[in-house]
């Protein structure tokens, strides 16, 4: 069974790459990845930056960049102007008988916190072999906005997961094609879990590729999967209800796409709502997901917590299976 | 191969029956005829045997499987052709083929022998969204034979064909039974069913009438005919008499004596007619 359903995504990869909309569905993602990187560099800092001068001591530089990325300046002006540009540096120049911190002060705090921190422990002649203690991260690591738009990049993939079945199955359909699968050995749920591996395996490929060029390389990525995992599979029963019943790939698609509402939805309820009614947004498996890719984003997440949002995921979306299975069943014999 | 008791269908729940208790048997490495016209059921028929309805009522064995426990491993066996040509547009002949080889678990046939087989070759590489709706429905036709079924259904195999193909698709219905395939022919055309199947079932309203060989038929309904065109009038007249009616017999006398004659020959009737003789219906 598992050759025929291996067999099932190879016809529909080969049929994805012969469709200019599949195409589409599939790069899009990516090249939303770019735009973010190109767009909004300021945003995808992912480390602490700090600028010092040419001329400071080589181990004091030395020191500074093993905990934050180092630019050097030939002058405290120019030091000064590169701090005053919109995303955030922290300076830092020697002025008897310590250093100085020079910010623009609309910094997020964590950023002086951290280049106050590297200071004191230069002063104190800490180096990394003698610290028995882990350097903090003050939960700033990477900028928040950037996390956010990562985070909607990844749920509109999950979105279009359920689009590339939904198109799978019109074009199924429309060729007339269930019949004929049918009256061979494959089941009834062997074709419908090959039916669903284009999206799948497309859209982890699409979120690891994301990420990648995001620079986001050192982030759980079993946490990730296993969120992006999960959280496809109420996007794939609203693709395979939507396929069956649309006789066009413009219908299904339309469909689908209004799985947006939940999502965004979810996402403003993350984002916005005041801690005591976040639990108005408790029933959507999307809020879960998105909290879980917040925390692996922004290196913040553990694992009890990554599989509680993953339990509930599952299990919201298990009811809303046990329901739908029925129609679908029926759909396709 | 086949057994089937008191089969039953209906598409809504208002007791309206698209096939009604139903009984018939097909031995192993028959041809079978299903015939009856538009809307009396064939396709139903069809459709429960080869598991694409639900069984609601009655009991059917097909390839030594009970309907009533579904395994899908049953279609190894089993091969169908769609009344409707359903191949994917997107793919090319040969890949069609290749990939429902590849869904089955015994061995297959050669899907460019079976190309060349219903005249598709150097069009292999084509997409079947380009062909023509006789070339889709070859194909449909070629793919029911990948898996080298011992039980064969087809549904209207030659409808829409042009007669050349059409004769060729007759040949290979005729060698795949000197193979001993066993084959579920439905069709409206008695003359297909006639040259093809060794019992034909007549079948409408959802219900068989009769089931019997086609010379069987003949000999028991079938008489001779005259068929004898005349002036009379000075106008064309055409009739058709029966050689054992008595009335007719007489007719026929005084026509030949008192006019002028055109054209008069004999014929043998027809499983059609005698499908309109026993039904008291045509077939369109
Ligand atoms: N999917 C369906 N839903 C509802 N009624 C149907 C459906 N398919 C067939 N019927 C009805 O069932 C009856 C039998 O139809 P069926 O398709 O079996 O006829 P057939 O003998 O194959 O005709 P044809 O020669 O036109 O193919 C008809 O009255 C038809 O209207
Ligand atoms: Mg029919």
């Amino acid at each position: 069974m598992i050759a025929k359903i291996l067999r099932i995504f190879r016809r529909d990869a080969l049929v994805a790459t012969r469709d200019s909309m599949l195409i589409l569905i599939i790069a899009m993602p990516i090249a939303l990845a770019v735009g973010i990187l190109l767009f909004a560099p300021g945003i995808t800092d992912s480390s602490v930056r700090i600028g010092l001068l040419k001329d400071d001591g080589a181990e004091h530089i030395a020191f500074m960049e093993n905990y934050a990325q180092v630019e050097l300046f030939g002058s405290v002006q120019e030091l000064e102007r590169r701090v005053n540009k919109r995303d955030e540096i922290a300076g830092m120049v020697f002025m008897d008988p310590g250093y100085e911190i020079i910010v623009q002060g609309d910094e997020d705090p964590g950023l002086l916190n951290y280049a106050k921190f590297l200071n004191s422990l230069f002063t104190l002649g800490i180096t990394r072999e003698d610290a028995t203690a882990q350097m903090l991260s003050f939960e700033k690591t990477v900028p928040p906005l950037k996390t956010k738009l990562v985070n909607m990049l990844i749920l509109m993939m999950i979105m279009l997961a359920g689009m590339i079945i939904s198109l799978g199955i019109v074009e199924e359909k429309a060729d007339n094609t269930i019949n004929a699968i049918n009256v061979t050995p494959v089941s009834q749920n062997g074709f419908i879990v090959g039916k669903s591996l284009l999206g799948v395996v497309s859209t982890l490929g699409s979120i690891v590729v994301s990420l990648l060029i995001l620079g986001y390389r050192d982030i759980d990525w079993l946490m990730i999967l296993l969120v992006g995992l999960t959280s496809m599979m109420l996007t794939f029963i609203v693709g395979f209800l939507q396929g069956l019943g649309s006789d066009d790939v413009i219908a299904a698609a339309a469909g689908v796409k209004m799985t947006m509402l939940p999502i965004a939805g979810s996402i403003a309820g993350y984002e916005l709502l005041a801690e005591r009614w976040q639990w108005t947004m408790y029933w959507s498996p999307f809020y879960w997901a998105y909290k879980a890719n917040d925390l692996i984003l922004s290196k913040r997440a553990d694992w009890p917590t990554v599989l509680v949002c993953v339990g509930l995921v599952l299990g919201i979306s298990m009811l809303i299976f046990i329901m739908a299975m029925p129609k679908i069943r029926k759909g396709l014999s | 191969m086949i057994t089937v008791r008191n089969l039953s269908h209906s598409y809504s729940k208002d007791g309206k029956m698209a096939v009604n208790d139903i009984s018939f048997e097909i031995e192993r490495g028959e041809t079978f005829g299903f015939l009856g016209p538009s809307g009396a059921g064939k396709s139903t028929t069809q459709g429960v045997l080869t598991g694409l309805l639900k069984l609601q009522k009655g009991e059917v064995t097909v390839a030594g499987y009970d309907l009533n426990k579904v395994r899908n491993e049953r279609f190894n066996k089993i091969g169908v052709s769609f009344e409707q040509s359903n191949v994917y547009s997107k793919l090319t002949a040969l890949e069609n083929l290749k990939y429902f080889a590849d869904l089955f678990d015994v061995p297959t046939r050669d899907p460019h022998e079976l190309l060349a087989l219903v005249g598709l070759e150097g069009r292999e590489k084509d997409r079947a969204g380009s062909f023509s709706k006789g070339m889709k429905h070859r194909l449909t036709f070629a793919r029911s034979m990948i898996n080298r079924p011992e039980l064969w259904f087809l549904d209207e195999p030659t409808t829409g064909l042009d007669p050349a193909i059409a004769a060729t698709i007759k040949d290979i219905i005729k060698e795949e039974k000197a193979k001993g395939t066993t084959t579920f022919l439905t069709t409206h055309n008695m003359y297909i069913a006639d040259e093809l199947c060794d019992r034909v079932a007549f079948i409408i309203d959802g219900e068989i009438r009769l089931i019997d060989t086609p010379r069987n038929l003949k000999q028991r309904f079938g008489q001779k005919l005259i068929e004898v065109e005349y002036i009379a009038d000075s106008r064309p007249v055409k009739e058709t008499l029966k050689t054992i009616d008595d009335g007719d017999r007489r007719k026929l006398a005084g026509i030949v004596t008192s006019y002028d004659i055109v054209t008069m020959h004999s014929k043998e009737a027809t499983l059609e007619e005698i499908f309109i003789q026993v039904t008291g219906r045509g077939l369109l």
